[in-house]
């Protein structure tokens, strides 16, 4: 049990595998199928399950961790997690041949590695060099990857096939997790938590915000998620001819 | 890159003008009207949201007021039906566009005022068709050493004057997302336009309260 992370990737999967052998026995309806969402009964009932998780364990140790730790650490600990991403963040670039972002990831890495103290602070924004995302699931995305029927991971949320592979594949090159030292699950452990902490005290407000808003709030982030990621993908504007007409 | 496409769009529209004026002028200008359309409104609409000396009451229904003068609320809303448009009793949807209006003020109200402090900028704009346009802006926060959110809005001009249909936020359009939701709703209540209008209307007073 040294990878954490790759654990709570499994018992995602292992769970999924379950519900959705579940949910063979039962014909997606043809609105699923529209929505190229035919475990949507599952994902749905893994979204509550989730919501529950969120409801009952995240929240609270969010709330906690505002009480706790005022807004400059919280931003160390945001900035030292995304300092942790950049060498994935760096193959993945390369491996889209985006060689002029690659080459920015770099530079924030070592800036904000050294100069920025091990990466709490960022030093390279300040420089003009912006940070920006990327990740296996985009990279199968440029090669041509269809990103496949709609998913709920249970504890990770909304995904797809292809996603989700790149999510694994992302654990698996994280040179974090090739340097083996004693105690490594605490690392992994860590990470894993403060990530959560990091990821839900900043979208607390806008997903409060579309539950408020929502008539039907698992479809509501289905759309945002596939939009969200569309745009990830393109890195940035669509040039407008895919919108529908009205 | 995202830039500079909009940008050599123009520069080759006022060289085609130069070369003949007859055909290029029209074409240049419309973008310029949807542009400066969405200059002109939003800041117009943002200096009401974040206007203090106005009751909370006063600043809805002036924003309100604005919102409905710039935006094609019945066609969005009939968008957002989707296939259920076709299929539903006229009085169904005429119900459904008077309780989408007032889901779509307030949404657009809540959704607007968390950026009453940055400032918008419009960079751009895409020819979708000589009646359709995506106006490209950027919401500038002064405070964040961030760069700048993307905002677009899709303005369309075939009507007579130009008039809004949707808007981007990071590339989020907001109508698709309502039409992803309404039509899954009403697939899960065999179509039923009454209870997508009894929900939106419920949806609407909870927006509406203030909490902003």
């Amino acid at each position: 049990m040294r990878k954490l992370r790759a654990l709570l990737l499994g018992l995602a999967g292992l769970v999924l595998c379950q519900a959705l052998a579940a949910c063979a026995t039962t014909p997606p309806t043809a609105e699923a199928l529209a929505n190229n969402d035919p475990y949507e009964e599952t994902n749905r009932d893994t979204l509550k399950l989730n919501g529950k998780i969120d409801k009952y364990f995240v929240i609270p140790t969010v709330g906690l961790y505002f009480l706790l730790v005022p807004e400059p650490g919280r931003r160390g600990v945001h900035n030292f997690l995304g300092n942790l991403e950049l060498p994935t963040i760096f193959v993945n670039d390369m491996l889209q041949g985006e060689v002029s972002r690659a080459g920015k990831s770099m530079w924030r890495l070592v800036i904000n590695s050294t100069l920025g103290l091990g990466g709490f602070l960022d030093p390279a924004s300040k420089m003009g060099i912006q940070g920006h995302g990327e990740d296996f699931g985009q990279t199968l995305a440029v090669w041509g990857v269809g990103e496949g029927p709609y998913l709920v991971l249970p504890f990770l949320g909304p995904s797809n096939p292809r996603d989700a592979t790149g999510l694994a594949v992302d654990v698996a090159m994280d040179p974090t997790n090739q340097i083996h030292f004693k105690q490594h699950i605490w690392w992994d452990g860590g990470r894993i938590y403060f990530t959560l902490l990091d990821l839900r005290g900043q979208t607390y407000q806008t997903i409060q915000g579309i539950q408020r808003s929502s008539v039907d709030y698992y479809s509501s982030l289905r759309s945002l998620y596939r939009q969200m990621r569309n745009q990830e993908i393109r890195n940035g504007r669509a040039p407008g001819q895919d919108l529908p007409d009205f | 890159m995202r830039l500079s496409k909009p940008l050599m769009r123009r520069s080759f529209l006022m060289a085609a003008a130069a070369s003949s004026l007859l055909v290029a002028a029209p074409a240049l200008a419309v973008p310029n009207v949807a542009e400066s359309f969405v200059d002109e409104n939003i800041h117009k609409g943002l200096d009401i949201l974040k206007d203090k000396r106005l009751s909370s009451v006063q600043r809805r229904d002036q924003f309100e007021g604005l919102l409905l003068s710039l935006v094609d609320v019945r066609r969005i809303a009939l968008f957002t039906l989707g296939q259920y448009r076709r299929s539903a009793p006229p009085d169904d949807v005429e119900a459904f566009v008077a309780a989408f209006k007032n889901y779509a003020t307030a949404e657009y109200q809540s959704y607007f005022s968390k950026y009453t402090s940055q400032t918008l900028k419009v960079i751009g704009s895409t020819e979708r068709s000589p009646t359709d346009f995506i106006v490209q802006t950027q919401l500038i926060d002064p405070s964040s050493s961030q760069p700048p959110a993307e905002v677009d809005f899709r303005v369309r001009t075939d009507t007579g004057k130009p008039v809004l249909v949707d808007v981007a936020y990071q590339g989020i359009w907001l109508s698709l997302e309502q039409r992803d939701q309404f039509v899954s709703f009403l697939g899960q209540n065999n179509g039923n336009v009454r209870s997508l209008v009894a929900h939106l209307s419920d949806l609407a007073a909870n927006l509406g309260k203030p909490s902003n």
